[in-house]
């Protein structure tokens, strides 16, 4: 697995940018294989609570993990402008998590990203400053990963 | 036995285990603390000595056996893996595979017993156990060769009688400076291509000078008209010790003798025998020439002539076949699975805008396209049923000789082997199936005096009995012996601490069997390398859930154990009832349902406290999918209830839906890996809208 904390201190990375509640996060885009409109979730019985179910994403069936349940946020309100990010991860496969909003992709240098340093059990490995805003950056790895 | 026919899969599945442990010890070098890793390196190990053992090849079974020691001893904490243990490992699997590529070449492991590693494998173990190295076990074979090479018995190569041109040769060699050496080579009895071996001993010797007397001639030589020894006359400025070795190297060569030859001595020897005429030498040497080249093309034609022969024996009675890549097929299926998604929505667009397609010839050339798809699907599936037979066929060899070994009278008795299942299973099932047979014979059977005591027949019996039932296969594996003691097992978990004693209490007898399934869960006493070291169970029960399949035990003690391995028939594409869950679409597979019924709400009654219905002389226990599945409750509960009877083997139960939807024909995919595996959902489905559809696991539910 690449480790992307690694590869940020070499070079420029860039993220795509996704509203979540009021906050703003960054998700590499190295892992992203898609943005895709919400549609009928199909909903696994006995799955764990912050899996909303599977897609058909072109023939292929893809879980949907609501991100907002994961990190202990109120459910997700699925508006117009929701959209569903399918990330692609090499072991495991696709995985589709849910997002309010898509906003942008931006390009952040290492200069710019604060790193969290030692702490543990957090989605967020590291805050990027985009002009004013702020973007929290996910760390993929442990979004995917089964307890948190 | 005949095993030759299965050299292919063999072949193919060392290579593959080779290849695991090699990027297992990789991955070991980086990481010694890998657990996961450790267990897997271990099992293949395992499954490459037993592959080895029922194939036959003593050699190769026992280096890895003393390499899978290694690998217990790591992973029982012993021995921690170290740069020595990695490079010597490696030393192993090239080992290994020089032993395959010889059984590639021809069908037989060599003779290479490779003491050295064998040697340094068990003094790592012992140094890690704080022993010191022991001698190394004299070399039998070795020793033995090298008596039997000195010369003692009588000079063969000196009794030749020799035409003149071939004197000639030699007086010739001998007047330049060369020597002129003679040989006699014998070869091993066992030997099947005695004119290939003759051919490399020539040529290992050619690269030292050239041969000028062949006996039997060169071309009987070729011919296999000679029985187990022939001689040569070779002219050479090399030392005569240096070729002997280059002989004596070559496999299946049981001795080498040899001693310089002079001319006089043949000529004293062959003054009282007629001359013959002597033809012109310069022909001698052509001929020699020529059929040293000839042997070359010659040699190549043989060999995979002999290695074929048995195969090609075998697949003539199968009649007229090609053999296709798996991958082709796999290609081909999915190809058909979109097809059928496509046709899918064909036909919910015909149903559902009925109103804009009133052209009866759509719904003709639809119902077409169904039944096309149908027979295409069967088709392809059909291509890819193979009878069972190519894996079960091993084990009656395996039990004899597991007889023997164990010192235990049995007999193997196998039905049903013509039973047909989808290629991908049958080539994975092997594996567990062997396992379960060796348990059988291994810890299942009593010796025979036990069972003379217990009035037993002396003879043990070992069953197999395939057959196919709905949408499944049934393989039962099992013995009439000792049974499961399910207290020794109770105690033995309490001992290893992987149940506490009040959880012990409170499980049932079939709870604490299943513990046997668990990793490094083993009873046997002492580690033979038949079965024992907790291996096995776990791995039959992950290979056979990793093919969509479930296993399960019978036993009575003193009267024996019975695995029940079940399997589905296909793994793609299924015909199944969907039906509906308040507005959830399942599916269920059509091969699990026996009937369906309409039932009203009073004639539920209740037996301890379970809802069951009264059908035709059966009580079934009814199951409430809505309940099982979470779904919303129903405001007010229906007077009518749709009733789904479906069967698990003997048992049957009642699946109460809202709705059914008809049947469809289904492509199986998998949920992936990030969704907790509950087993009640096998996998997920599209259907002719996209929509996805999930497929319950009838199974599952009992």
């Amino acid at each position: 697995m690449v480790n992307s904390l690694d590869l940020a201190e070499k070079e420029m990375k860039q993220y795509i940018v996704v509203k979540i509640g009021s906050e703003q996060y960054g998700i590499d885009i190295s892992y992203v294989d898609n943005i895709v409109r919400l549609q009928k979730i199909t909903r696994v019985p006995k799955a764990q609570s912050y899996f909303k179910g599977v897609i058909n994403l072109r023939g292929e069936i893809v879980p949907v993990m609501s991100i907002r349940l994961k990190m202990d946020l109120e459910a997700d309100v699925f508006t117009n402008s929701s959209r569903i990010i399918i990330l692609k991860l090499e072991e495991k496969g696709a995985l589709g998590i849910i997002v309010d909003e898509v906003k942008e992709v931006v390009t952040l240098s290492d200069d710019e990203i604060e790193r969290n340093t030692g702490k543990k059990d957090t989605f967020i490995n590291g805050i990027g400053k985009n002009g004013d805003e702020l973007i929290s950056l996910f760390e993929i790895n442990a979004i995917v990963e089964e307890n948190i | 036995m005949d095993v030759s026919q299965y050299l292919e899969i063999f072949i193919d599945e060392t290579n593959e285990h080779l290849q695991t442990l090699s990027d297992c010890i990789m991955i070991l070098e980086k990481e010694p603390d890998n657990k996961d890793t450790i267990n897997e390196v271990f099992r293949a190990a395992h499954s490459l000595k037993g592959m080895a053992g029922t194939m036959g090849f003593k050699r190769m079974q026992h280096l890895t056996h003393d390499m899978e020691n290694v690998f217990q001893e790591v992973r029982s904490d012993k021995i921690q893996v170290n740069s020595a243990m990695i490079d010597l490992l490696f030393k192993c699997l090239d080992a290994i595979e020089a032993y395959l590529n010889n059984v590639k070449e021809s069908s037989d492991e060599g003779t290479e017993d490779n003491e050295i590693i064998i040697k340094e494998l068990n003094d790592f173990i012992a140094t890690a156990n704080g022993e010191k190295p022991e001698a190394a076990p004299a070399p039998a074979k070795e020793t033995e060769k090298a008596d039997s090479a000195e010369p003692t018995d009588g000079v063969g190569y000196l009794q030749l009688e020799l035409t003149d041109a071939e004197r000639n040769a030699i007086r010739a060699a001998e007047e330049s400076g060369t020597n002129v050496y003679g040989f006699m080579v014998s070869i091993h009895k066992d030997c099947l291509l005695k004119a290939a071996r003759a051919f490399l001993v020539f040529k290992a010797v050619e690269e030292f000078g050239q041969i000028i007397v062949y006996r039997p001639s060169s071309q009987d030589i070729e011919d296999e008209k000679f029985e187990f020894d022939f001689s040569f006359y070779i002219s050479s400025d090399e030392d005569i010790e240096k070729i002997k070795a280059a002989a004596a190297a070559v496999s299946e060569i049981d001795k080498v003798v040899c001693g310089l030859v002079k001319e006089e001595q043949i000529t004293a020897k062959e003054k009282k025998e007629e001359k013959e005429v002597a033809p012109p030498p310069a022909q001698t040497t052509a001929v020699a020439m020529t059929t040293a080249v000839e042997t070359v093309p010659e040699q190549k034609e043989n060999k995979p002539a002999a290695v074929n022969k048995k195969p090609v024996a075998a697949k003539t009675v199968t009649g007229r076949t090609i053999r296709v890549d798996i991958e082709k097929l796999d290609a081909l299926m999915n190809q058909v699975s979109e097809l059928i998604i496509a046709k899918n929505s064909l036909v919910s667009i015909g149903a559902s805008e009925s109103g804009n397609f009133q052209n009866q010839s759509f719904h003709d050339q639809i119902e077409y396209l169904e039944r096309i798809t149908t027979n295409l699907h069967e088709s392809v599936m059909k291509v890819r049923m193979v009878p069972i037979e190519s894996v079960v066929n091993k084990f009656p060899r395996m039990i004899r000789d597991l007889a023997r070994k164990l010192n235990k009278k049995m007999e193997l008795y196998m039905t049903g082997e013509d039973t047909e299942l989808d290629r991908t299973v049958v080539d994975q099932i092997g594996d567990p199936l062997q396992h379960l047979l060796r348990n059988s014979a291994d810890h299942g059977l009593e010796d025979n005096e036990t069972r003379l005591k217990r009035g037993k027949p002396e003879v043990g019996s070992i069953f197999l009995n395939a057959y196919q039932e709905g949408n499944n296969v049934i393989i039962k594996v099992g013995d009439d012996g000792n049974g499961i003691d399910v207290e020794a097992v109770r105690t033995k978990a309490i001992e290893r601490g992987t149940i506490t004693a009040e959880q012990a209490e409170n499980m049932s007898k079939k709870e604490i069997v299943n513990l046997l399934f668990l990793p490094s869960f083993s009873m046997a006493k002492k580690i033979s390398d038949i079965s024992g070291r907790g291996v096995g169970l776990d791995v039959v029960k992950s290979n056979i859930e990793a093919l969509g399949g479930d296993v399960e035990v019978a036993t009575s003690l003193g009267e024996g154990t019975t695995f029940t391995v079940r399997l589905p028939l296909t793994l793609a594409i299924i015909q199944a009832l969907m039906v509906e869950i308040r507005d959830e679409k399942y599916a269920i597979a059509i091969g699990s349902i026996t009937t369906l019924e309409s039932i009203k709400v009073n004639e539920i009654k209740y037996v301890e406290a379970r809802e069951v219905i009264h059908i035709r002389g059966n009580v079934i226990p009814l199951i409430r999918l809505d309940k099982v599945l979470d779904v919303e409750k129903q405001k007010e509960e229906e007077e009518d209830l749709t009733v789904i009877i479906v069967k698990k083997g003997d048992e049957q139960a009642g699946l109460i839906v809202d709705n059914l939807m008809g049947q469809q024909e289904i492509v199986i995919k998998p949920l992936g890996k990030y969704i907790n595996n509950n087993k009640i959902i096998s996998g997920a489905t599209i259907l002719g809208d996209g929509e996805v559809a999930l497929i319950l696991d009838v199974n599952a539910l009992f």
